[in-house]
């Protein structure tokens, strides 16, 4: 336990001050607050004019936020890769990571550890991507509980790009292919299991139906935090963990 | 302490080590000797756990490095070909980490930190950030990361290696004064080194343990061939009669100069001296010179060994 969080500390700091993580948050900041306002002016003109016509009234969680979401989302796809092939890669290569490996410490403890630590800096980026949405609530009137369940929902499945991640730095030496490897594999992971899949077996397809990362995601959005949801999340999350620290034991092996 | 039963290590078809034995005793300072290539670093990397062996087993205080891998590191400080610090730390902050990762009682951290900073003399770069610092400073630093967790075992790979002159002086005074607290092993592929820190030597070339002896049983092995340095008008006529003669061993000439091996007995000398004046050659200088242990050295590793 100490370990996990030593090593979790110390990465956490290494990655929170290196100008890659400021610049990549500067990008999604730029991009998130231009779409945002874009869409809440488009909202708001569209919804006076709804309450003129005398129309129901156009809810801001679903119109505006769900978009924002999306975006975050999307956004946190090509940043998390950025953060995480710093997690084992580089130490690969500056001969760091055999401190690791001779320390009284267990493969368990590096790859919980270094999870950790690029889960927490993963939060950043959806605590200021939610900042937007959590702003409005000063002049717009809209459930927080809506709101805070698509924030479980999102902080879930990065936690599943970080593991996702994660093992694919530890497969590799090289940071830019690592990179590369990240965001083709979070690309894929979500378009991948957009559903829309059939086939003529219905085991498959209610496997693939719940393989859908998509519409965990959106009984998020939609305010229905459902344990089976959260199960899924934390069990993908659980094996892409495992997965790395069995590439971190096999590296002894070699 | 440490015990290296049959170690064999390949690297897909290329053998790193072959079927190394041998062992350490508590306190004992060891020096591992070979050229570049010969497998200390493979060999220390098994015995710390960093890698698996592909034959063999080491045990360290009676524990398996295999199967009980924590118990084996708690008692182990390393320090790699290259010092494993990272460069955006702080030197203090960066001991503190390693202190922790190697379990050091929290109570204890502070302290421990402290003195290995003052062992290595690092006081004056503790605040600096680690790549800001020069190579010496570094590798003091690698050192200082070994000892923070007061370990029974300190396991060296090349200590001194890319420093200035000073700075190795330094260093191998840190190492001596490491004597009696530590148990140490550590690597060099010159000779000076463990001269100067070890006292014993374990000499590996190829992958394979040549020699294994105290330093000073090591160089009285090597003392009964002695070497004469000649200076001689007309070579050419006594090299022949030179290497036929009883008692001596080798002959090199370089130009008037020539480094007669021979036996050790004074007969010889006395034989050497009469057949250069008798043959009218014109001797301009003899004297004794010693066989260093430079030249064991190389004696060892190219002839693939004595005994
Ligand atoms: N990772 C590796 N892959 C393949 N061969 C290696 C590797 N590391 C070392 N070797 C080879 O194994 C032999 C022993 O290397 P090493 O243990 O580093 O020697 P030393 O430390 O005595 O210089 C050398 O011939 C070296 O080329
Ligand atoms: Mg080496």
């Amino acid at each position: 336990m100490r370990a996990i969080w030593t090593i979790a500390k110390r990465d956490f700091r290494t990655l929170v001050t290196s100008p890659l993580f400021y610049f990549t948050l500067f990008i999604c900041t730029s991009v998130w607050s231009f779409v945002f306002l874009r869409s809440i002016q488009e909202f708001s003109l569209r919804s006076s004019r709804a309450a003129a016509m005398g129309g129901q009234e156009m809810n801001i969680h679903f119109y505006v936020f769900g978009n924002h979401i999306g975006l975050i989302n999307l956004l946190v796809i090509f940043c998390i890769p950025a953060i995480t092939m710093r997690l084992i890669s580089e130490e690969k290569k500056s001969g760091t990571f055999g401190l690791l490996l001779t320390s009284p410490i267990t493969a368990t403890d590096i790859a919980l550890g270094k999870y950790l630590a690029g889960f927490m800096l993963a939060l950043i980026y959806i605590f200021v991507g939610f900042l937007f949405p959590l702003g409005t609530l000063a002049f717009a009137d809209f459930s927080l509980k809506l709101l805070l369940a698509s924030m479980l929902g999102v902080v879930l499945m990065t936690g599943v790009y970080v593991a996702l991640d994660l093992f694919a730095s530890s497969m590799t030496q090289s940071q830019f292919l690592s990179i590369i490897l990240c965001i083709v594999l979070n690309v894929s992971l979500w378009f991948f299991f957009q559903g829309g899949q059939s086939s003529s077996n219905e085991v498959l397809d209610a496997v693939l139906d719940h393989l859908q990362f998509a519409k965990h995601l959106g009984h998020f959005v939609y305010g229905s935090v459902s344990t089976s949801s959260i199960i899924f999340f934390l069990s993908v999350i659980f094996f892409f963990v495992f997965l790395t620290q069995r590439v971190v034991e096999s590296a002894r092996w070699r | 302490m440490i015990e290296v039963k049959n170690l064999t290590k390949l690297y897909g078809e290329r053998v790193a080590i072959n079927n190394l034995n041998f062992k350490v005793r508590k306190g004992e300072i060891v020096g591992f000797l070979g050229p570049n290539g010969a497998g200390k670093s493979t060999t220390m990397k098994i015995i710390t756990g960093h890698m698996a062996p592909s034959q063999g087993q080491v045990l360290v205080d009676g524990f398996d490095v295999f199967e009980q891998p924590i118990e084996v590191k708690k008692r182990i400080g390393y320090l790699p070909e290259n010092p494993p610090v990272y460069m955006d730390m702080f030197v203090k902050d960066y001991l503190t980490f390693v202190a922790n990762l190697k379990g050091v009682n929290k109570k204890q951290i502070k302290e421990l930190v402290e003195k290995a900073i003052e062992k290595t003399n690092l006081q004056d770069v503790s605040k600096r950030m680690i790549q800001n610092l020069s190579k010496g400073f570094r590798q003091r630093v690698g050192i200082a990361q070994a000892l923070v967790s007061d370990p029974e075992i300190l396991i060296l790979d090349e200590p001194t290696v890319g420093l200035d002159p000073k700075q190795v002086a330094e260093i191998r005074k840190l190492i001596q004064s490491l004597k009696g607290q530590h148990t140490v092993v550590l690597s060099t592929h010159i000779l000076p080194e463990v001269q100067a820190t070890c006292e014993r030597i374990i000499i590996i070339n190829q992958g394979q343990i040549v020699a294994e002896d105290t330093l000073d049983s090591l160089t009285t092995r090597m003392q009964g061939s002695k070497r004469l340095h000649l200076r001689i008008r007309k070579v050419n006529g006594v090299i022949e009669k030179l290497n036929k003669m009883a008692g001596v061993t080798s002959v090199q000439v370089n130009g008037q100069f020539m480094d007669v091996d021979y036996d050790g007995e004074e007969n010889t000398v006395e034989n050497i001296s009469k057949l250069i004046v008798n043959d009218d050659a014109g001797l301009l200088e003899l004297r004794h010179e010693n066989i260093g242990l430079e030249d064991i050295f190389i004696r060892l590793t190219s002839e693939g060994g004595l005994q």
